[in-house]
C-alpha cells in the first residue's frame, strides 16, 4: 500500500471533507442543537470540525453523527452518475464528466464518520437497543462496520468505498430506469 | 469567593473541586449520582467544574458571575459567544459553493442529456438482448451507437443482436464502424462470444455462396442443398438459407427425377412462402407430374400456378425476367410431356440466338 499525507488527500478531496461537515452542521441546526465551532476546512488533523451541544435525544445524535455517511453517499451517487455514461459506459472524452466524477469521488470518500463521532454512538446505542429503539439497534451494526472501516482507511477502504458506490450506485440507477 | 457548600453533603469545599448542576453546586462525590437522578426526572444531567462558570467555553474570556453569562447545555458563554451560538449559520462562501454546485450539477444533467438517452436506450438493448429478443435489442443499440460510437459494450451488444437476429450488414456496420474494428479489450468474454457468432456467421455465408454458385451448374443442385443445409445448421438465424435450402433439396429431386418429392417440396414451400418463385417452382413440379402421368389435373394446376406467379410478379421487375425464363420451359413440358433439362432446352430452342419461343 503506498502512502499518501493526509494534507495531500486532504487537498486533492477538500469538496469531501467541506460537504462532510455542512452535514454535520446541517444536522445540527435541524435538531437544534447549540454549535460552537466550526471548521469546513484546514490542513491538519482532523480536517475539519464541528463542535456541537451534546444531546440526550438518541434520534439527534444518531443523525448528527451519521447525517455526513448518508449525505456524502448520496450526493456521491449523484454526482458520478453525471459522469458514470459518458466515462464508463460510453466512452465518450467529456471533461465536465471527468470533473464530476472528480468531485463524486472526493464526497464518496469522505462518507465515514470519524471514530469520535461513532464513539457517541457506541456509548449509547446498546442501553437503547435493549429497550427496542429500533434507530439503536439499526445503528448498532452500522456503527460497528463503519468502525472498522475507519480502521481500514489506512488501506484506502474510504476511496475503495467512493468508488465502489460511484460505480455500483449510478448502475443501479440506470439500470432501474431502462426498465 | 474560593470556597462554597454541595448542596447535598453540605461539604465547604474550593471552588476548583465543587461542580455545578443544573444551577446547583455539587461535590465529586455527590455530583454522579444528582446527575443519574435529574437524567431520572427528565432534566439536563450534564455538569460542569464550578470554575468554568466563570469562563466563556468558547472565547475564554473571564465572565464570572455576570448576569451577561449564558448558559448553554452544560457550559457558560460570553455574550456575543453565546449569540454565534445560538444560530451558527452557514458561511456566505459555503451557501454560494452549493448553490454554484447545484447550478452545475444542473448543467451537467441537461448537457448529459444525451448521453442519459443513449445509456438507457444500451440498458434496455442489453435488457433484450439477454431475454433473447435480439431484433428488438437491435434498434436500441444502433440508437446508443450514434451518440456513442466508440461504446465497446454497446458496440458488441448491437454484433450480437445483428448476428443472431440474422441481419448481417447491421452487425458488419457495428463492429467495423466501432474504431475500425478495434477493441480494448480483445480478451473479453462479450468480445469473444462475438468473435466467434461473427466467425461462424462468414462461415454459413461463404457456403451460402458457393451453394449459389452450384445451384447455377447443371446437375449440381444435390450438392448446392447439401452446402446450403450446412449454411442453415451454421446460421440458422440467417434468413431464407433453410428456405433455399429445402428449394434445392427439390431442384435436386428435379434433377434425378423424383418428381413427388419435387412437387411435395414444392407445394410446401408455396404454403410457407406465396411468392412468383414459389408458384413458379410449384408449377414446374406439376408440370413434371403431367408429362409421367398424363393426368390432366396436373396439368390444370399447373397452368393455374404459372397464372398465380406471373400475378405475383407483375410489381417485380426481377421476378418477371426470371418468369420470361421459366415460363416457356414449363409450357413446353405440358406441350410435349418431355422433361429435359434446361441446358437441354436453351440448346434445343435457344442456342446462340438467344431466348426462342419452344415449338
Amino acid at each position: 500500500m503506498f502512502y499518501i499525507p493526509g494534507p495531500v488527500i486532504a487537498a486533492l478531496t477538500f469538496p469531501g471533507i467541506i460537504i462532510h461537515e455542512a452535514a454535520h452542521l446541517f444536522f445540527c441546526r435541524l435538531f437544534k442543537l447549540q454549535v460552537f465551532d466550526v471548521c469546513f476546512f484546514r490542513f491538519g488533523n482532523p480536517a475539519g470540525f464541528v463542535v456541537h451541544q451534546e444531546s440526550e435525544d438518541f434520534t439527534a445524535l444518531f443523525f448528527v453523527s451519521m447525517g455526513p455517511f448518508f449525505g456524502n453517499t448520496i450526493l456521491c451517487v449523484i454526482f458520478c452518475s453525471a459522469a458514470f455514461l459518458p466515462v464508463w459506459e460510453l466512452k465518450i472524452s467529456d471533461p465536465l464528466a471527468y470533473f464530476f466524477y472528480w468531485l463524486g469521488l472526493s464526497i464518496g470518500m469522505h462518507s465515514f464518520p470519524s471514530t469520535q463521532d461513532l464513539s457517541h454512538l457506541w456509548d449509547k446505542a446498546p442501553e437503547l437497543a435493549k429497550k427496542g429503539n429500533l434507530l439503536a439497534i439499526l445503528s448498532l451494526p452500522l456503527a460497528g462496520l463503519l468502525v472498522v472501516a475507519n480502521y481500514a482507511r489506512v488501506v484506502w477502504a474510504d476511496l475503495g468505498y467512493g468508488i465502489l458506490v460511484g460505480i455500483l450506485g449510478p448502475i443501479a440507477i440506470f439500470k432501474a430506469l431502462a426498465r | 469567593m474560593s470556597e462554597a457548600t454541595c448542596c447535598a453533603c453540605g461539604l465547604t469545599a474550593s471552588i476548583r473541586s465543587l461542580f455545578d448542576l443544573n444551577g446547583q453546586t455539587f461535590c465529586e462525590r455527590c455530583v454522579s449520582t444528582a446527575s443519574r437522578e435529574a437524567r431520572d426526572r427528565g432534566q439536563p444531567s450534564i455538569y460542569m467544574p464550578l470554575i468554568s462558570r466563570s469562563i466563556c467555553a468558547r472565547c475564554n474570556t473571564f465572565i464570572g458571575e455576570a448576569s451577561s453569562g449564558v448558559q448553554i447545555g452544560g457550559a457558560r458563554f460570553c455574550q456575543p459567544c453565546s449569540i454565534l451560538i445560538k444560530d451558527w449559520d452557514y458561511p456566505v462562501w459555503l451557501k454560494i459553493s452549493l448553490a454554484s454546485l447545484l447550478l452545475l450539477l444542473v448543467t451537467a444533467l441537461v448537457h448529459g442529456h444525451k448521453y442519459f438517452h443513449a445509456g438507457r436506450e444500451m440498458y434496455r438493448g442489453e435488457r433484450l438482448v439477454v431475454q433473447g429478443r435480439y431484433a428488438e435489442a437491435l434498434p436500441h443499440l444502433q440508437e446508443t451507437l450514434t451518440v456513442a460510437p466508440r461504446s465497446d459494450k454497446a458496440s458488441l451488444l448491437a454484433a450480437k443482436a445483428a448476428i443472431l437476429s440474422g441481419d448481417v450488414a447491421s452487425a458488419a456496420k457495428a463492429l467495423h464502424d466501432h474504431d475500425n474494428g478495434n477493441y480494448e479489450d480483445g480478451q473479453s468474454a462479450e468480445f469473444l462470444e462475438v468473435s466467434r457468432l461473427w466467425d461462424r456467421a462468414n462461415q454459413a455465408l461463404e457456403k451460402v455462396d458457393q451453394a449459389v454458385k452450384l445451384a447455377q451448374q447443371e446437375g449440381r443442385s444435390a450438392d448446392a442443398a447439401q452446402l446450403m443445409h450446412e449454411a442453415a445448421s451454421l446460421y440458422p438465424q440467417l434468413p431464407g438459407v433453410a428456405f433455399a435450402a429445402e428449394s434445392l433439396d427439390g431442384g435436386a429431386a428435379f434433377d434425378r427425377g423424383d418428381y413427388d418429392t419435387f412437387l411435395r417440396v414444392s407445394e410446401k414451400q408455396w404454403k410457407e412462402n406465396a411468392s412468383s418463385e414459389s408458384a413458379a417452382q410449384l408449377s414446374s413440379a406439376l408440370a413434371c407430374k403431367y408429362a409421367v402421368t398424363g393426368n390432366t389435373s396436373f396439368r390444370q394446376r399447373a397452368q393455374e400456378m404459372m397464372e398465380r406467379a406471373r400475378d405475383l410478379a407483375k410489381d417485380d421487375a426481377d421476378a418477371r425476367k426470371s418468369l420470361d425464363e421459366y415460363a416457356p420451359r414449363i409450357q413446353y413440358r405440358l406441350d410435349s410431356r418431355r422433361v429435359i433439362s434446361k441446358a437441354e432446352y436453351d440448346r434445343i430452342f435457344r442456342g446462340a440466338r438467344g431466348p426462342a419461343k419452344p415449338k
